[in-house]
């Protein structure tokens, strides 16, 4: 099989998991709003929580990817990983949307505000605005090396970002809310909005693997027709 | 009684399925054409 079949079948097979994973988010909206209990205080609202966690945490460990692919990278100088980064990165982005897009609306009804500009935040928009940084700078550097260079820093300091962003709750007094499930002691959730949390975290998972090996396939044809071009010329 | 404020809920659920729905497509016309 030639590299180029090898990229194809990957695309395929990435498209493949996208489809499951994005029939069984629809499953995951009709458990939630349906069959999930509503919580008394918060009304529906507090049922953005199950999309925004679960995009929230796969971005955050997406962007961690990153970081770590950036670092062996970095040593190895193997090409593939700097593929996997950028497609990890672009797809942490993806999911930083929804993260940064879905707490608003949460927010507005519960605290008042659309927006606050406090540490958590704050941090997580500068996570967001440094991998866009990341995308852009990716598109702007045509020699190869040099971009995988440049990407694997911007990588490493993304990832040192994470676990701050993470600890700012318990750091700074902040408007969001500390982790109900991610903590040391047992999650402070009912069964049944655990099990929807959870079962979107695997969705999301899903969602992430396969747009990943989408993303990772379209970043070998792209090398691909690189070097044809420039074995033609 | 709680809140009403369902409106907000159904906001967030199809901004998410906008945002996979968008950036599935992206990929996969990316793709198409590099191929």
């Amino acid at each position: 099989m030639t590299a180029r079949q090898k990229a194809q079948s990957l695309a395929t097979r990435g498209l493949w998991v996208t489809a499951i994973a994005v029939v069984a988010l629809a499953g995951v909206f009709v458990r939630a709003i349906a069959y999930t209990p509503m919580d008394r205080l918060q009304g529906p609202a507090q049922k953005i929580y199950y999309v925004h966690v679960p995009a929230a945490v796969v971005a955050l460990l997406a962007f961690s990817l990153t970081g770590v692919l950036s670092i062996v990278f970095l040593w190895l100088k193997d090409r593939r990983l700097d593929q996997a980064a950028a497609a990890s990165a672009e797809v942490g982005v993806a999911l930083s949307v929804i993260m940064l897009t879905t707490g608003p609306i949460w927010g507005k009804p519960i605290w008042g505000t659309w927006w606050t500009w406090d540490a958590r935040l704050t941090s997580t928009l500068f996570l967001f605005l440094l991998f866009i940084g990341y995308l852009l700078m990716r598109g702007a550097v045509d020699d190869q090396n040099t971009r995988a260079r440049f990407s694997a820093v911007i990588g490493v300091l993304g990832l040192a970002l994470v676990p701050f962003i993470h600890l700012t709750v318990y750091l700074f007094r902040t408007l969001h809310p500390r982790p109900i499930v991610l903590k040391p002691s047992r999650p402070s959730l009912p069964d049944d909005m655990l099990l929807t949390l959870l079962l979107s975290f695997g969705v999301f998972v899903l969602l992430y693997l396969g747009f990943t090996m989408q993303r990772y396939a379209l970043g070998q044809l792209r090398d691909l027709r690189e070097e044809e071009l420039h074995g033609a010329a | 009684m709680p809140p009403d404020n369902g409106n907000f809920m159904v906001a967030a659920y199809v901004v998410v399925a906008v945002v996979v729905i968008v950036y599935a497509v992206s990929l996969y016309v990316r793709i198409r054409k590099v191929k």
